[in-house]
């Protein structure tokens, strides 16, 4: 055949540290580089291995990020939650166990070496104080990026919630505030200095598992390390699967489903997910897809987007040039994967209002699952 | 880096050509830019290498000069200019040209056959052309490209900026949370863009192709297979993927603190992409040629088969970093851009400057080739060259 030939880019001699960095990142550990007084202090240990139970009693493993100062609730999935005062300047000492892992904070905008990303700049072996400071209220999480695409599907990951100061005089709680309970959000108000409260709160991270993937290595499918030639043909691995996720699980906050299993998430599983609010109060809806499928929300009460991706619409300076979303009762919304969407609504009915959370495959858009909870308004 | 060396690195990787009046008479110091009436189209077989070196058959648009390319030749023009395409198809069966979103769309060309195809350039934006028979199929098979329309005037990439995309470009280099970096004028510079046009790739379809292409007769695949069947092992941007498209110098975006860079996002492909950006929320200024009222400012979003994206991605020192924002990063984090981490398996230390992000999709699936090799995917780096003062971080990489 006389066909053109096209390459797929040349490496040249001077670029193959880079290229062997990009495929097999450097591991260090220790303290941080430019050490700053920290204001807040966390841990986390990643990873350590825990068993999904579904409904049936059926098990699913799944390698979450634990948090060794929380001995009630410090190993869940989706790991545990991490509110932080804005602001705050955040030690993050993060202990890995089983191989090199990192935790990118994910929306959060540090240094490379704050950013936990292993090709552009090093994954933790042993232990690293990670060092940030946000400085924007709201929504985001923090996921392990090593062999991103195995190690986000087995559970590396949980919410990060930057949390606003309360007005003076507030008796609530925080920040940071509890969760679930009432608090203080960021959102377009300029008569309170762009912080608005809510009295309940809901999470809705949603996400589907592939049971196929739940049985491989940490380093599953990884190419093969050779300084001198890292991009030879040969040390490419030709026997994976990550380009086909075929989830059986579907999963609301952590509460799971087997597909053929409809049933509605209830409040007695947990208030989280299927929250009850009385009318005049303020419920604040916090929505994630940490999926690798299109998911599609549809709220039966009318709500108002306040913010996307950890930043508060319309808000000066950086936000001004966006302005809340108004979502009428039964319109949906799409997310793809890692986006954030904050809602606010103020029910003036009472009754048990249907949210949905639909499933979709992201080449056909085939529908594969509708997760069913709902929200409860009393008098 | 001197402004004519920018654009040539500008569009690395990407065949281009400039039609009529183009407005940016700079473009034209590129040598493969040379300025035409008529644009000599082919619709063409050639084999592309994937990232892990494998050989895969496509039909691809080129021109008699260069021949094929993937994906096809970038289309400057400028709104409003006349474009003339001579299009030949050297394939076995009818091909055809259009520009999604628009009604401009020419005749089915028979094997062998060329015609021609005037239209007046749309409103200044992005946009995919394609070929759009047996639909998804030549698409998808390679036959697309990117063409892209600049404003005869102002200084946003449209010819109507709402009111809002108008007041964020006001506001480039002129308020305290866009500063200007030293030795750059304020607002957006038109040259300071790349394309991302991301696509994925799954051979089998192309294998079946290359069987009838080899035999001379027309590719009996249809959309419907395509459509319900496609699991794709292989994501590009621009043709590249995983550590060769993060390092073009066509894909990464580049610059100091203070220098705003518009992203023209384009998915050519069936798989919906998530695309992440580290480092800088992105204000997203036009949506399939809609111009946007509400300009979000994200750091993840969809990215749907056909969709044309813009972003302004804002260049700001990264917000988020700990400790006093008034010092300059030389000072405040000069030990990591001072540091060497010692690879694996012997290979030399790795410096931590400049300052390198990634942008990735979510939809991690888009981060493998061949079923893993994570990330050799859909993949470019955000490369932060020096500080807002002028004074470009340590260059040791």
């Amino acid at each position: 055949m006389s066909t053109a030939h096209i390459s797929r880019g040349v490496m040249l001699p001077a670029q193959v540290p880079e290229y062997f960095k990009f495929v097999c990142p450097p591991s260090s550990g220790g303290l941080n580089p430019d050490p700053q007084p920290p204001t807040f202090n966390i841990r986390r240990n990643l990873l350590v291995g825990m068993d999904l139970t579904l409904p049936d009693g059926g098990r699913v493993p799944m390698w979450i990020i634990e948090d060794p100062d929380n001995k009630q609730n410090g190993r869940t999935f989706p790991s545990a939650p991490i509110r932080i005062p804005l602001n705050a300047l955040v030690n993050a000492d993060v202990n890995c166990q089983g191989g090199t892992h990192t935790i990118h904070w994910h929306g959060i905008e540090p240094t490379p070496m704050n950013d936990g990303v292993g090709h552009t700049s090093f994954e933790v072996s042993g232990h690293f104080i990670y060092q940030f400071q946000p400085r924007h209220a709201g929504t985001f999480f923090y996921h392990c990026h090593k062999n991103t695409v195995l190690h986000f599907e087995m559970g590396l990951y949980g919410l990060l919630l930057i949390d606003p100061p309360k007005p003076a005089g507030s008796a609530v709680e925080g920040p940071p505030y509890p969760i679930g309970k009432p608090g203080f959000v960021a959102a377009y108000s300029p008569g309170t200095g762009h912080v608005i409260p809510y009295d309940v709160e809901a999470f809705w991270v949603a996400d589907s598992i592939d049971s196929r993937w739940h049985t491989l290595d940490h380093t599953a499918f990884m190419q093969k390390c050779v300084p001198e030639d890292p991009v030879n043909p040969s040390y490419f691995t030709h026997d994976g699967f990550f380009n086909d996720f075929r989830p059986d699980i579907f999963v609301l906050s952590g509460l799971a489903r087997r597909k053929s299993d409809v049933t509605p998430f209830r409040a007695a599983e947990s208030p989280l997910v299927a929250p009850t609010l009385r009318i005049g109060q303020t419920l604040l809806a916090r929505t994630l897809n940490a999926d690798y499928l299109i998911q599609q929300y549809t709220i039966g009460v009318d709500a108002l987007v306040v913010a996307m991706d950890g930043h508060a619409l319309g808000v000066p300076p950086t936000e001004q040039y966006s302005h809340p979303i108004e979502l009428p009762a039964g319109t949906p919304y799409r997310l793809t994967s890692a986006m954030r969407r904050d809602l606010i609504m103020r029910p003036t009915k009472a009754g048990t209002f249907p949210v949905t959370i639909e499933f979709l495959n992201q080449i056909t858009g085939q529908l594969l699952y509708t997760a069913r909870t709902s929200i409860t308004v009393t008098l | 880096m001197k402004r004519r060396e920018f654009i040539k690195t500008g569009l690395s990787g990407l065949a281009a050509i400039a039609v009529g009046s183009v407005s940016l008479p700079h473009l034209f110091r590129f040598e493969a830019l040379a300025a035409q009436r008529g644009i000599d189209l082919t619709m063409d077989a050639a084999l592309v290498e994937m990232v892990d070196g494998s050989q895969v058959f496509h039909w691809l648009f080129g021109t008699p000069a260069s021949g094929p390319s993937f994906p096809g030749p970038v289309i400057f023009a400028s709104a409003g200019d006349t474009i003339t395409l001579n299009l030949t198809n050297r394939l076995y069966e009818p091909h055809a040209f259009q520009i999604v979103g628009t009604h401009i769309l020419s005749p089915a060309i028979a094997p062998g056959q060329t015609r021609s195809l005037s239209f007046t350039a749309p409103a200044a934006g992005t946009y995919l052309y394609s070929d759009p028979l047996n639909d998804p199929v030549h698409r998808v098979l390679g036959l697309h490209g990117a063409l892209v329309v600049m404003p005869a005037s102002g200084n946003t990439p449209y010819s109507f900026p709402t009111p809002a995309v108008q007041q964020l470009f006001n506001d480039l280099g002129t308020t305290p949370q866009f500063p200007r970096h030293y030795h750059s004028p304020a607002g957006w510079q038109p040259d300071r863009f790349r394309i991302w046009l991301q696509h994925q790739i799954d051979p089998s379809f192309n294998a079946r192709a290359q069987a009838d292409y080899l035999a001379g007769r027309p590719s009996t695949l249809t959309g419907a297979e395509m459509s319900s069947k496609f699991l794709p092992r292989y994501f590009t941007i621009n043709g590249k993927a995983g550590t060769f498209s993060a390092h073009d110098p066509g894909v990464a975006l580049e610059g100091s603190i203070g220098q705003p860079m518009l992203v023209r996002v384009i998915n050519a492909g069936l798989f919906t992409h998530s695309n992440h950006l580290h480092a800088n929320h992105f204000y997203v200024i036009s949506v399939n040629n809609s111009v946007q009222e509400n300009v979000l400012n994200l750091d993840s979003l969809t990215i749907k088969p056909l969709d044309r994206v813009d972003w302004l991605v804002p260049f700001k020192r990264p917000p988020d970093i700990a400790g006093d924002e008034s010092l300059p990063l030389r000072t405040l984090i000069a030990n990591e851009l001072g540091l060497r981490i010692n690879g694996p398996n012997g290979s030399v230390g790795f410096s931590q400057s400049p300052l390198v992000y990634p942008m990735h999709c979510h939809m991690e699936q888009s981060q493998t080739a061949a079923g893993g090799n994570y990330p050799q995917g859909s993949v470019a780096h955000f490369n932060f060259l020096g500080d807002l003062d002028g004074i470009e971080f340590p260059n040791t990489m």
